[in-house]
């Protein structure tokens, strides 16, 4: 694989993991350490997987990718938290990541 | 829509100190990171960066920001809180393309307002769900 092939494969991966890493601190958010100490693990684990990918990428192919994490977070908050992700919320995370694309061209 | 719904005071802040921590991580962590050839290994990326003083920078940032977060989660829903840090992404351009001294292209001016409006529209949200009428 190309160094760029290899770069949007690491920083895909790093945005999976964030979404995780955020659903983890949310969980212990009330003093549950044990799910701290597991999203600080998933962080350490994106904080890898980025810098192999920022070292690969332009950011400004890095931060759009990376954006995939808000989408991400709200399907795991809908899923998981049981969080209400209306209609408006969808819009703005829709919003969001339409506008990380329109930065990285 | 209606009145936007009320959103905690601690909650605000903790998202604005949020913004502020995550433009430096972003700056600092690429900065940490810069050095050395785009081909080289993994040992030797990592190596790089923990000689650079720039990537400790980013992980103090990194663990304030971890403790900040912590605060604003007790408070506010992930759905609600966590697209605010796109806010980031228009600080950080704003940042280095200033500091490259490049123009903004009116496409990345349009993303800017888009990500602006966005996050308006989460704002506009109830900050958690059990808050919901």
């Amino acid at each position: 694989m190309s160094v760029k092939a290899i770069g949007l494969c690491l920083v895909v991966s790093a945005a999976a993991v964030e979404s995780l890493a955020q659903l983890a601190l949310k969980l212990g958010a009330n003093g549950r350490a044990l799910w701290v100490a597991l999203g600080i693990l998933f962080y350490g684990g994106e904080i890898v997987l980025y810098t192999l990918a920022l070292h690969r990428l332009d950011v400004s192919v890095a931060f759009p990718l990376g954006s995939l994490c808000f989408v991400g977070v709200a399907l795991l908050s809908r899923l998981v938290l049981g969080e209400k992700v209306g209609r408006v919320r969808a819009c703005g995370v829709a919003c969001i990541l339409a506008g990380t694309v329109l930065i990285a061209l | 829509m209606s009145r936007p719904p009320h959103i905690p005071r601690s909650v605000v802040v903790g998202l604005a100190l949020a913004i502020v921590l995550d433009t430096v991580i972003q700056i600092a962590w690429k900065l940490g990171v810069s050095g050395g050839a785009p081909e080289a290994g993994t040992g030797a990326i990592l190596r790089g960066a923990l000689g650079n003083p720039w990537f400790y920078l980013a992980m103090l940032a990194f663990a304030a920001q971890l403790v900040n977060w912590l605060r604003v989660l007790a408070r506010a829903d992930l759905s609600f809180a966590q697209p605010f840090t796109a806010l980031s992404y228009v600080t950080v351009l704003t940042l280095s393309s200033h500091s490259l001294h490049e123009s903004l292209s009116p496409a990345k001016l349009a993303g800017v307002a888009l990500i602006i409006v966005g996050v308006g529209c989460i704002s506009r949200t109830p900050s958690t769900t059990s808050a919901l009428p």
